[in-house]
């Protein structure tokens, strides 16, 4: 456990001290994981989370410093963003997943691009189902909901897989991790095309490239 | 001067500054509020209430009137009289057009696309006609504090407005001449207005249908930290657009019998819209009302009963499209009707029936109406405003930026640097580089909205990136700073990180004021308008005599004992002039008066400022000093 340098308690966030209420400026490296106080790793507790979050925030939000000089203001500014960027990577799983493959040395998105063929195939489907849908005037088609039953139970297979994969943490260069990135890239098909249908449902409009 | 000395006298004992006014700064109403006594309460004069209707008067020759004074003139002078500058501000002419089809007013825009209105063949941008409405609520609140001038606020705008419109809203302050310690969402301070912290945990949901503007807010909300997990909404759809089907329900019948000309006419217009808005209100409470238009002049009478009915038929598509952005900051939040422990209702448009009924059954659960809709976003900022003062230390706001920020790519498509419904403040980095060998300038276009398309997202502005060093095309790698602050305000920064040299940005709002045409304006303010500067002297003079009056009346008696008779006397009777002055609007006189109630003064500062040196040095041997 880091003290703090003003007033040598116990750091619970490299972001600030809740004891002093000093803002601090920890290295541009530092992990989510750390900014937030807890250890690297895929399974997290999503209400512990949430309770360091604003535990955090209430040492680095600006409107703590409302009256505080311009310098501290812009320096609460700052700290709460990176705080605020933290807690998004971690919340969200497949966020969490990506940053801890990369971590490790794994694969990156752009270097493992190539996804099974089958897989392509079903995407394909997908997206005429969904073209249909988007050219049909009025409500969602009931085909649309099953779509989404179907795409919801592949995304929660594929979000077991992640974690099969990436609990206990591999070690670097691990083959694990290329599986891992290939699983996450079926979750950013499954997700984007989760997320269409959802819009499709609010009927709105969906644009496409 | 010697109220100063007395306030300085005053310390010992006494709190800090730690008064900051909430203001509501709404489409058709504005409104302050003050924390006191641990609460907020609504600021207003003695003998008037607090809602200063968002309209100003022109007379032909004269100062700007603002408030109900204004609203009065509507119909005999309706060029004049501006309504609803809310929805022109950080706005283009393109955007506005069917604005400008119902409200009478003449509308230019510079060739920087800001849009001005005209009256007297002056022309003022939004921001100025905003500006004029807060002084007249923020004299308003300082009359109703007693004369104190307090210039520091909070002013709330709605949740989904965009990063030009609170700009706007920041500059119209500025104009002003107050001090804005936060721009807070609507929803979100009228969170804050409800007490809602008194319960441990919970999800709520605040519907908030006001003049203008529709929002939808999703907070959760733990241990004092309100969280706002999504919003939704609508900045053009509001109270005024369910009078506009009854004003067009009255054109649409009384088109046939008078003619276009009528239908065109601005005072016919005004009248129209007046009607409608009372014919509504009325329908809320009966279960039929009567429009009407009667203008003797043009030999117009006109008068038709609605039915609640009829009414609400003729609403549901409105009704619909609030219920469809609940669908969606719903499904933004990842939650479901069921999960919401709470419904809020917010604005004067949720008094319509149909409306309450509507968002019952979507929750599945009686929403919240304890507080006045129309006093609630303005209690909400005072909230704010105390905690910001370092008040409340044991609430916290976690507001959301409403819409996704991108930068438009080659071929016109957006790429996200910032989601929607991301926590702010935020920040997100780009790198960007150079297509050319040699090319020291790279330029990119902000957007923000949902859509793909940069053309079809609101345009914040052009960035150009100079200073770059010559290098081979793809060499320079210039990383971008995008950070939105807790106001939801947007900055951008760049460096190049090969050479380390810090790129200039130069940024060219696409709508809003720059800061050089804001101080132009703050110049011309006062260089201008002779009555403008008289008028507000007037004001200052009034807020200095108060504060001169509180704190002789708090003194005096502790200090009359010490005083020898002429001294109190002199100063009893140019306190009675001052306040005398105080009535009347004459500029000479309440110098005067002023000059000399501080004359009379001097002799109880001077006591007292011993009695305080006397008291600091109690106790203390001659050597300490």
């Amino acid at each position: 456990m880091q003290r703090c340098p003003n007033c040598d308690a116990e750091l619970e966030s490299p972001l600030g001290c809740s004891a002093c209420g000093r803002l601090l400026d920890p290295p541009a490296a530092l992990s989510p994981f750390e900014l937030l106080g807890l250890e690297a790793g895929f399974a997290i507790d999503a209400r512990a989370l949430e309770k360091r979050l604003r535990a955090t925030m209430r040492v680095v939000h600006p409107d703590v410093y409302a009256s505080a000089p311009v310098p501290v203001l812009e320096h609460a500014e700052r700290n709460s963003a990176r705080l605020n960027g933290a807690y998004e990577v971690l919340a969200d799983p497949v966020e969490r997943a990506d940053w801890l493959v990369n971590w490790l040395g794994g694969p990156s998105e752009s270097q493992q691009r190539a996804m099974p063929q089958a897989f392509l195939h079903e995407v394909l489907e997908w997206n005429e189902q969904l073209e249909e849908a988007r050219s049909e005037a009025g409500s969602a088609p009931a085909g649309l909901s099953e779509l989404q039953v179907r795409l919801r139970e592949k995304r929660d297979q594929a979000l077991a897989n992640v974690e099969r994969l990436l609990i206990p943490l591999p070690e670097r260069g691990s083959p694990r991790l290329s599986e891992a990135r290939s699983e996450l890239n079926a979750l950013r098909y499954l997700e984007r095309a989760l997320r269409e249908i959802e819009e499709l449902q609010l009927r709105r409009p969906v644009q496409h490239p | 001067m010697g109220y100063i000395e007395l306030n300085v006298l005053n310390a010992p004992g006494s709190v800090p500054e730690t008064l900051a006014l909430g203001i509501d700064l709404g489409t058709t109403n504005s409104l302050a509020a003050i924390f006191k006594e641990g609460r907020p309460v609504v600021l207003h004069p003695e003998g008037r209430g607090g809602l200063v209707p968002s309209v100003i008067h022109f007379p032909p020759d004269g100062m700007p009137v603002v408030g109900r004074e204004a609203r009065d003139h509507a119909v005999a002078d309706p060029r004049n009289v501006i309504f609803s500058v809310k929805r022109f501000m950080g706005r283009g002419l393109g955007d506005v057009q069917a604005e400008l089809r119902s409200l009478p007013y003449r509308a230019t825009q510079t060739e920087r696309g800001l849009i001005q209105l005209e009256v007297h063949g002056r022309k003022y941008t939004p921001e100025q006609l905003s500006a004029l409405i807060l002084m007249r609520v923020h004299d308003l609140a300082c009359q109703a504090l007693g004369g104190q001038d307090v210039r520091k606020c909070v002013i709330t705008v709605p949740a989904y407005f965009d990063d030009t419109q609170r700009q706007a809203t920041r500059d119209a302050a500025r104009l002003a001449g107050l001090e804005v310690l936060r721009i807070v969402n609507e929803p979100t301070a009228a969170s804050l207005a409800y007490g809602l912290d008194q319960r441990d945990k919970g999800n709520v949901v605040v519907f908030d249908l006001g003049g203008g503007t529709f929002d939808v807010t999703v907070l959760a909300i733990e241990g004092g930290v309100f969280r706002v997990l999504a919003t939704a909404g609508d900045t053009h759809l509001g109270g005024d657009d369910f009078d506009q089907l009854l004003a067009e329900l009255a054109r649409r019948e009384l088109g046939p019998v008078h003619g276009s000309a009528l239908l065109e006419d601005p005072g016919f217009q005004q009248a129209i819209r007046l009607s409608a808005e009372q014919c509504k209100i009325a329908l809320s409470s009966d279960p039929e009302a009567e429009l009407h238009v009667v203008i003797p002049a043009k030999r117009v009478s006109w008068r038709r009963r609605v039915t609640r009915e009829e009414f609400e038929s003729l609403c549901a598509p409105l009704v619909e499209r609030t219920i469809s952005a609940c669908r969606q900051a719903l499904s933004d939040a990842k939650l479901v009707p069921q999960r919401i422990d709470e419904v809020v209702l917010v604005g004067g448009a949720t008094r319509m029936p149909c409306v309450r009924e509507r968002v019952e059954r979507f929750f599945g659960r009686k929403p919240h109406t304890e507080l006045n809709p129309d006093e609630v976003v303005a209690l909400g900022a005072a909230v704010q405003a105390n905690i910001l003062m370092g008040g409340r230390r044991d609430l916290l706001l976690m507001d959301v930026t409403p819409l996704s920020l991108g930068v438009e790519t080659m071929g016109g498509a957006v790429s996200k640097v910032i989601q929607r419904n991301s926590t702010v403040p935020c920040e997100a980095h780009e790198g960007f580089t150079t297509y050319v060998d040699g090319q020291t300038g790279i330029d990119f276009h902000i957007v923000q909205g949902e859509r793909e398309l940069a053309r079809d997202c609101r345009s914040l502005g052009r960035f150009q990136l100079k200073g770059i060093p010559p290098m081979p095309a793809g060499m320079a790698r210039v990383a971008v700073k995008f950070h939105i602050d807790a106001d939801g305000v947007l900055t951008v920064n760049a460096k190049e990180l090969g050479t380390g040299t810090s790129a200039v940005v130069e940024i060219q709002p696409m709508h809003g004021l720059t800061d050089a045409e804001v101080e132009t304006m703050l110049k011309q303010g006062f260089a201008h308008a002779k009555e403008d500067f008289e008028q507000r002297r007037v004001a200052d003079l009034k807020v200095e005599i108060g504060t001169m009056v509180r704190a002789t009346e708090k003194n005096l008696n502790a200090g009359r004992a010490g005083l020898d008779r002429e001294s109190v006397l002199d100063l009893e009777q140019a306190m009675e002039r001052a306040k005398q002055a105080c009535t009347q609007e004459n500029v000479k006189e309440l110098q005067q008066a002023r000059d000399e109630f501080e004359r009379a003064t001097l002799p109880l500062a001077a006591l007292l400022m011993n009695n305080v040196a006397q008291k600091a040095l109690m106790g203390k041997k001659l050597g300490d000093v």
